[in-house]
Parts: C-alpha cells; sequence; structure tokens
C-alpha cells in the first residue's frame, strides 16, 4: 500500500522535532521505506492534492491543547472528500502528559475525520510523556523500538498492531499508585527540577512566577 | 464587566466588547520553541499576540464565535488555543487525578462558545462540544458554555 507519512509538529525538520524522530523510525526497518513529508515546510493546498496519488496516510504529529496543532488543522481543511473507495488514514500522536486518555478528545475527531473524508480509519496511537524525546534518546530507546515495530508490521499488514498499540498507550489513566507517587514527587520538589534547570540556565528563574499582562 | 470577543465568522456584532477578528489578524502558529516557559516566562516569543493576552487575561467573559470547519475549530481558532500557552506554568499538577496545566494568573474569563456551522452527524456535533469543553476546562475557565450561534441569535444578539 502506497504511504505517505506527514510529520504535523511545527518543529518541521529541526533536531528538537519528536514527531520527525517518531516518523524516521517508523520507517527506518521497513523493506521500502515510506516517503515522510513535512506540514510545516508545504503549503497546504498543494500538500492536500499530493498526498491524494497516496492509498494510505499516517500523520505523526504531537498533542497541542487536546488536539493536533493549528497548522495541521490548516492541512485538514484543505483535504477534500475521495470519491475512490479503500484510501486509509491513521494518526501517530507523541505528547507531553502522561496519561493517553489525554487523547481522547481528538480520537475521537479523527475517527469521525476519517469518515467525513470516506477514508477508513486505520487508528491513531497515543504515546504520553514524549516531550523529552530528542534531550534523552536513550531514555526512549524502547519505545522509539516499539514505533519501529510498528512500521515494520504495518508495511506487512497495512494495520496498527494492536499489542504495541496498547504497549504504547499506556498508561490510560493514572492509577492510584500513581497519583501517589506524583503527590509524594511533587511534595520533594522534584517535579519540577527539570523546568527550573533550563530557567536558570535563560536567566529567568526568577521571572517564573511573572504575570506580564496584567497591567 | 469587562466582555472580549474573539470573532471566527462573519455577519455578527457585540456591543460594548472588546473585538478580535481573527480574520484581520494573520495570528502566528506556535512552533513549540517553549520561549513563553523557559526563557521569558509568561511571554510569547511571537508578539503579534500582545494585546490580546493583555484583554483576554483581564476580562470577566470572553465570547467565542467560531465557524465550524470538517468538524472541528478552524485552523485559524486552533492556532489562537496553541498560543494560550504562555496564560500558563510550564508545571503539571495531579490535583484532579489527571495530568493539566497549572494556571500563571489568579484568575480566567468565563467562556461562552458559539458555533456556526453544521455537522454531518450528531455524533460529530457532541465531538466538537465535548473537545471545545475540555478546552477551556484546561484553561482554568469556570464558567463555560459551548452553543450554536443561533442561540445567540435568539438572546437578542445583534447581526453586523
Amino acid at each position: 500500500m502506497n504511504t505517505i507519512i506527514l510529520n504535523g509538529s511545527p518543529k518541521g525538520n529541526s533536531q528538537s522535532c519528536n514527531s520527525k524522530i517518531y516518523a524516521e523510525e517508523f520507517i527506518k526497518n521497513m523493506k521500502n521505506p515510506c516517503e515522510i513529508k513535512c506540514i510545516a515546510n508545504t503549503d497546504p493546498k498543494e500538500l492536500a492534492r499530493y498526498v491524494e496519488s497516496f492509498d494510505a496516510i499516517i500523520m505523526i504529529l504531537p498533542l497541542y491543547i487536546h488536539a493536533m496543532p493549528g497548522i495541521v488543522m490548516k492541512f485538514i481543511e484543505r483535504l477534500e472528500r475521495t470519491t475512490t473507495e479503500g484510501k486509509y488514514i491513521g494518526f501517530i500522536i507523541q505528547a507531553g502528559f502522561m496519561e493517553t486518555a489525554q487523547e481522547k478528545y481528538v480520537e475521537r475527531y479523527f475517527a469521525d475525520l476519517a469518515k467525513q473524508l470516506n477514508y477508513n480509519y486505520l487508528g491513531t496511537v497515543s504515546k504520553g510523556e514524549a516531550a523529552g524525546t530528542y534531550m534523552f534518546p536513550k531514555m526512549f530507546k524502547k519505545v522509539l523500538g516499539l514505533v519501529a515495530d510498528l512500521g515494520v508490521i504495518y508495511e506487512e499488514t497495512h494495520a496498527f498492531d494492536k499489542d504495541i498499540v496498547k504497549k504504547l498507550g499506556k498508561p490510560y489513566e493514572l492509577s492510584k499508585s500513581q497519583l501517589r507517587l506524583l503527590k509524594l514527587v511533587h511534595m520533594i520538589g522534584l517535579d519540577n527540577v527539570g523546568w527550573h534547570k533550563f530557567l536558570k540556565q535563560n536567566n529567568a528563574f526568577d521571572k517564573r512566577l511573572d504575570k506580564p499582562f496584567l497591567y | 464587566m469587562r466582555t472580549v470577543v474573539i470573532k471566527d465568522c462573519e455577519g455578527i456584532a457585540v456591543p460594548n466588547a472588546i473585538v478580535f477578528d481573527i480574520a484581520q489578524m494573520d495570528v502566528k502558529n506556535c512552533i513549540g520553541c517553549w520561549s513563553c516557559w523557559w526563557k521569558t516566562p509568561g511571554i510569547c516569543a511571537f508578539k503579534d499576540l500582545d494585546e490580546f493576552y493583555h484583554q483576554y487575561i483581564t476580562a470577566d467573559k470572553a465570547i467565542y464565535f467560531s465557524k465550524v470547519t470538517k468538524g472541528f475549530v478552524s485552523g485559524d481558532l486552533k492556532t489562537i488555543f496553541d498560543r494560550m500557552i504562555p496564560l500558563y506554568l510550564p508545571y503539571t499538577t495531579h490535583k484532579t487525578g489527571e495530568s493539566m496545566h497549572v494556571p500563571r494568573y489568579d484568575k480566567y474569563p468565563d467562556i461562552e462558545f458559539y458555533y456556526d456551522g453544521e455537522f454531518e452527524t450528531d455524533a460529530g456535533r457532541q465531538i466538537f462540544v465535548d473537545y471545545i469543553n475540555r478546552v477551556f476546562y484546561q484553561f482554568y475557565s469556570k464558567n463555560v458554555t459551548v452553543k450554536p450561534i443561533a442561540e445567540f441569535m435568539a438572546d437578542g444578539g445583534n447581526v453586523a
């Protein structure tokens, strides 16, 4: 199945783009790796026309405010309902928050969008706590391995492997024990260590709680 | 009472309100640079929404007029949602039992959200309404209503 991968991150081809990393991982071990196009660097109208020549579209994108980034919606606006039967569309979301229930709103929308466009829905794969992928690739070795396997199986079966989707999607919600642990981490002040390190590096630590637009 | 209007559809007028007409604004897309979180806290690297941020965060109420495109908010309005991130802190709280952003300001405006457009199915409409409610829950607005634009007209809303 002739599939195009769309990187939906506004960071495009930048080294700090997690969606680019997941996209490259997805095609890495394919026999015939899919083409990857960047929504951020392409005219949405032209790209919408270009993807019509493919049997399947897989969008790999970050979660912005419980949904796709603005640039991705600007591209979706340009997609037209297909009259060709047998087309497929799927989504892979990498998000900052840990639990993938955060993605449930846009997952429902993507399923509905597939119907609107007369595409068969491959599903939406969600991975939480992914914001650090580009900063700490070693910590994400297992996750990236699963994404590569997802790609290999997709090439063979034209579907997202259910077991891998389930693994990547954990946790769906935060369990009581996870919440207790998070509360403890918060009490001893470990949860914000990373942010504070970056704020200090940028000489912005003292301003971290500023309310600049109250005037 | 201070009201700010964010308008993403034609033919609506709200008297005594500060109006931001998205069609006239050419808002820059969020590029995920996190400057507003770790370089210049609370301030976006782009300056095009500075007046909007001030008006929004000091308003008692924000009224949105949204069109419906492909069963969702337009890309332009989605970009406005994305650009709201400077109004929140980089931290995550789990107080509600799930991950949420942490407020930067003490209060956020109440929301009246009107949508203009048809949905292919009732399920599609529900997806949209649930999404909008979730956005403003995440954004710490206390009173949120999401209604079709016909209800704004029925309540005496003005047509421009």
